[in-house]
């Protein structure tokens, strides 16, 4: 009696699915980012052996945070904070949390008043605003601020892709990008944990995997997988061409990381002095500075009471009666749950 | 303006009793170490004592220390050491110290809630403005996150007048020794004394400290010492009071020494029983050659011991009343005791009458019975406090004014386990019945063990005072903790890691077990003052007298 195929919308159904895209059995052997497709791939991705360099003298790492701090659905208060690290000639000298700004989520007159906030140029009155528009914006914000600050020579890291959020205007990451070449700063984004695929199975992995098996099983290596594509309605100045890549930094490293880099930089030698960085006992192959960036930048949870209690407070201040304000912003979720 | 001193920690967590700090990772903090919490809000001081320290990381994964150690172990067995270094890690790590709260110091008067503001002078120094400050057991809690110091020389002052007059050493912080003396009233020997400490950790060097301490107290102490290895012998004859205050008799000849000679005539049945083992049998034998010769003492055991005719003595003498193997028992100990070289068959040689006389005079007396046997020892120890015992409950029950004169007296027994174990005979040994009636005449016991576990709980309670040195095995260390007049349930990992010469001192007199290291007796010898030379009186010039 032949088996019966498992009933779509299982549990079985997924793990099925799932085992055939890790086997290799998606639809082509393309490369493709979830996220994002103005990306063009290269037609092969070969890693290569990478040399650890010294360290930049000067090294930057900003990292963004965010909090929901009151949620009445239709309301919402939320806080970020961007955070940045200066490390100079491998000396911890600047820890910089970054001021907790909060902002009221809401109708049109809020998003207006939001975007108005942003202080972008070149963004369509009816974008829709949402924390993660709020948190990118400041973050790169900080990170204009590394590259000003920057020593010529240095190195400002970035959590995450170099990709801001869609609402961003590339034009601003073409300025920033483009200042950093004119003062030779050199600006990189680490990604921890990408959605880079190749036949819709996690790229990363599988190059981890191909590499040990080439290089070796502490090789370090870089393997370029692709560049910005211009597009007919936000065409990439030059500037703001970028080129990913996945690097293995350290030869403990657990995991390989998506960086993406300038287009215009030398992939081996930057991530050579980027691997230099990556030594840290405690996450060996992650960038050191990144990792104080991204303790600094994290709101836990009493940031995120203590920024409520506060907002209870002014809102006490301004008349808001206690029981308005309880059940306006109480968990009501959490009240089914202790029933 | 003196600079305030710097800080070791801050206190961040726990209740009244306990409280945990946090110091750098690089912080060298010992078991033991004394150190204060500055309560700026209150201007107390409170005073900690560490009883634990571990590691701690601003890094809250599961498994992040243990993960990092396995990269550097890696780097090693790859012979590339260091090549992942710990960034950072003076933020990222930290010690944590787990302390007991011993109590605070608060000007005198100063009731809770009072405002001790005047005390804080200059950045937070301490500065008492010319009032006492008193010590108080913890009974508030220190304001969170409060700096913790290394105590200052004023911190102890407190305990100062508690020290009482017979030094033993000084204060120990950890492993740092305090400039400050530490001891036990010289009354407190009375209460009981008990000396604990495994092989080499220094119970020997710290009774010939006591020893030397009571040698200088001008008769204010008397100390008999029943030496059974002759360890004390030369090493007390060293001290500079020595000539005045120390007799000594031996077992065996000696330079320098008295005869140890006890008659017959002194020793009891008691004596007896509480030096050998007897069955029941063989104790209803002693009773009845006792009754049967009617001599002082035992006497009689002279001529018991040269009976040829065992059965023919039972039949006839002891009217069959006895069994011949349990007579047999008893008249080969009788032999064997009689033949001792420290017995005497003639009554009027009376050691025990000279003992109990340098003791009424205050002097130390070391009685060293090395060469006996341990039986032997104990026979010679329990009729010498016996002795002593009748000596001062006589007075105390008829003559209170001689009572008062004589001074408080301490018998010091090694192995002391042998007399004051819970299987020891309590109604013929006198050992407890000094432990539990002593304090009332003056008489104490110094017991001096490596196995407290062995001596007997309702005993061991009755001592007031712990010198706790060394001791490895965790049933020793339980013993002392429930029998303890200091809370000492926190430190057992302390008392485990005592190095030789440091110890514990648990009394009634200090408000906790204070940390100690004692003087090395050739130390004390050196420094003692000698007594004063007799002024030689010049012989009289009678012609100057006469016109």
């Amino acid at each position: 009696m032949p088996a019966l195929a498992p009933v779509s919308g299982s549990l079985e159904a997924a793990a099925a699915r799932v085992a055939a895209l890790l086997a290799g059995a998606g639809a082509g052997a393309g490369l493709a980012d979830r996220t994002l497709s103005a990306l063009e791939f290269e037609a092969t991705v070969i890693p290569h052996p990478l040399q650890r360099t010294a360290p930049p003298a000067d090294v930057w790492a900003v990292d963004g945070g965010q909090a929901l701090v009151a949620d009445a659905r239709c309301l919402q208060v939320v806080a970020t904070r961007a955070s940045r690290v200066r490390f100079h000639e491998g000396a911890c000298v600047l820890e910089d949390e970054g001021e907790l700004r909060a902002q009221v989520l809401a109708g049109a007159e809020e998003r207006a008043a939001a975007l108005a906030a942003l202080g972008l140029a070149d963004m369509a009155a009816d974008t829709p605003v949402d924390v993660n528009l709020l948190r990118d914006r400041w973050e790169w914000e900080a990170v204009e601020r590394s590259v000003e600050e920057a020593e010529p020579g240095g190195l400002v890291l970035v959590d995450g892709d170099l990709l801001p959020d869609w609402r961003i205007p590339s034009s601003f990451l073409g300025r920033v990008l483009g200042r950093a070449a004119e003062r030779a700063i050199l600006v990189a984004g680490i990604t921890k944990h990408s959605s880079l695929s190749r036949g819709g199975a996690p790229l990363v992995g599988q190059l981890e995997l191909e590499a040990a098996a080439t290089l070796g099983p502490r090789a370090l290596w870089w393997a370029t997988i692709a560049r910005t594509k211009a597009t007919a309605t936000e065409p990439a100045t030059e500037a703001a061409a970028l080129q990913v890549v996945a690097a293995r930094l350290d030869p403990d490293a657990r995991f390989a990381f998506r960086v993406d880099l300038p287009a215009g930089a030398d992939p081996a030698t930057a991530l050579g002095a980027v691997s230099a960085l990556c030594d840290d006992a405690a996450f060996p192959g992650y960038p050191y500075p990144l990792a104080v960036a991204d303790r600094l930048a994290a709101c836990p949870g009493w940031v995120r009471q203590e920024a409520a209690l506060r907002l209870d407070e002014l809102l006490a201040q301004a008349g808001v009666a206690p029981e308005v304000r309880e059940r306006a912003f109480a968990d009501r979720h959490r009240l089914m749950e202790r029933a | 303006m003196t600079p305030p001193a710097p800080p070791r920690g801050r206190l961040y967590g726990r209740n009244v009793l306990e409280g945990v700090f946090r110091a750098g990772p690089d912080e060298d903090l010992f078991l033991g170490e004394l150190l204060v919490a500055v309560d700026d809000v209150t201007s107390r001081r409170y005073l900690f004592r560490v009883v634990d320290v571990t590691y701690g990381t601003e890094h809250r994964e599961p498994g992040w220390a243990e993960r990092v150690a396995g990269t550097m172990l890696a780097d090693d067995a790859r012979g590339e050491p260091g090549a992942h270094p710990l960034y950072e890690q003076g933020r990222r790590t930290y010690r944590a110290a787990e302390c007991r709260c011993l109590g605070y110091l608060t000007p005198e008067g100063d009731g809770a809630g009072g405002d001790g503001a005047s005390l804080l002078r200059g950045g937070g120094v301490w500065a008492p403005p010319g009032g006492g400050i008193v010590f108080r057991k913890p009974k508030s809690l220190p304001t969170q996150f409060s700096r913790v110091v290394a105590p200052e020389a004023a911190d102890f002052e407190f305990l100062r007048t508690r020290m009482g007059d017979l030094s033993i050493g000084r204060l120990r912080s950890g492993e740092t020794t305090v400039d400050f003396p530490v001891g036990i009233p010289g009354a407190s020997l009375a209460s009981h004394v008990g000396v604990f400490a495994t092989t080499g950790m220094g119970k020997s060097n710290l009774v010939q400290v006591l020893a030397g301490q009571a040698l200088q107290a001008q008769g204010r102490y008397g100390l008999l010492l029943v030496d059974p290895h002759g360890e004390y012998r030369t090493a007390l004859a060293r001290h500079p009071w020595a000539g005045e205050r120390l007799r000594t008799y031996a077992a065996r000849r000696l330079p320098n020494t008295s005869t140890l000679r006890v008659s017959l005539a002194e020793l009891t049945v008691d004596d007896l029983r509480t030096a050998y083992e007897w069955s029941r049998p063989q104790e209803e034998a002693l009773f009845e050659l006792e009754r049967h010769y009617r001599t002082e003492g035992l006497s009689w055991m002279l001529a018991f011991s040269q009976v040829d005719d065992l059965p023919g003595f039972r039949d006839v003498d002891l009217g069959n009343r006895v069994a011949l193997n349990t007579l047999q028992v008893v008249h080969r100990r009788a032999r064997r005791i009689v033949e001792l070289p420290c017995v005497a068959t003639d009554p009027s040689v009376s050691t025990g009458g000279a003992v109990v006389g340098d003791l009424t005079g205050g002097k130390v007396v070391l009685c060293d019975v090395s060469g006996l046997g341990s039986t032997e020892e104990v026979l010679v120890a329990s009729f010498l406090a016996r002795r002593v015992l009748e000596h001062w409950s006589g007075a105390y029950l008829d003559d209170a004014e001689l009572h008062e004169r004589l001074p408080v007296v301490a018998i010091v027994l090694e192995e002391a386990q042998r007399v004051l174990s819970s299987n020891r005979d309590r109604e013929s040994n006198v050992f407890p019945r000094l432990a539990r009636e002593g304090r009332k005449f003056k008489v104490g016991l110094c017991a001096v063990t490596q196995q407290p576990k062995l001596l007997d709980s309702e005993l061991l309670s009755q001592f007031n005072t712990f010198f706790i040195l060394g001791l490895a095995d965790e049933k020793d260390r339980n013993i002392l903790r429930s029998s303890s007049k200091q809370d000492l349930s926190a430190l057992g990992p302390e008392i485990q890691t005592l190095m030789p010469g440091e110890c514990l001192i648990a009394n009634l007199a200090a408000p906790f077990a204070v940390p100690a290291r004692i003087h090395l007796y050739d130390d004390v010898v050196r420094s003692a003052v000698p007594p004063p030379t007799p002024r030689l009186t010049a012989r009289p010039n009678v012609a100057a007298l006469v016109d």
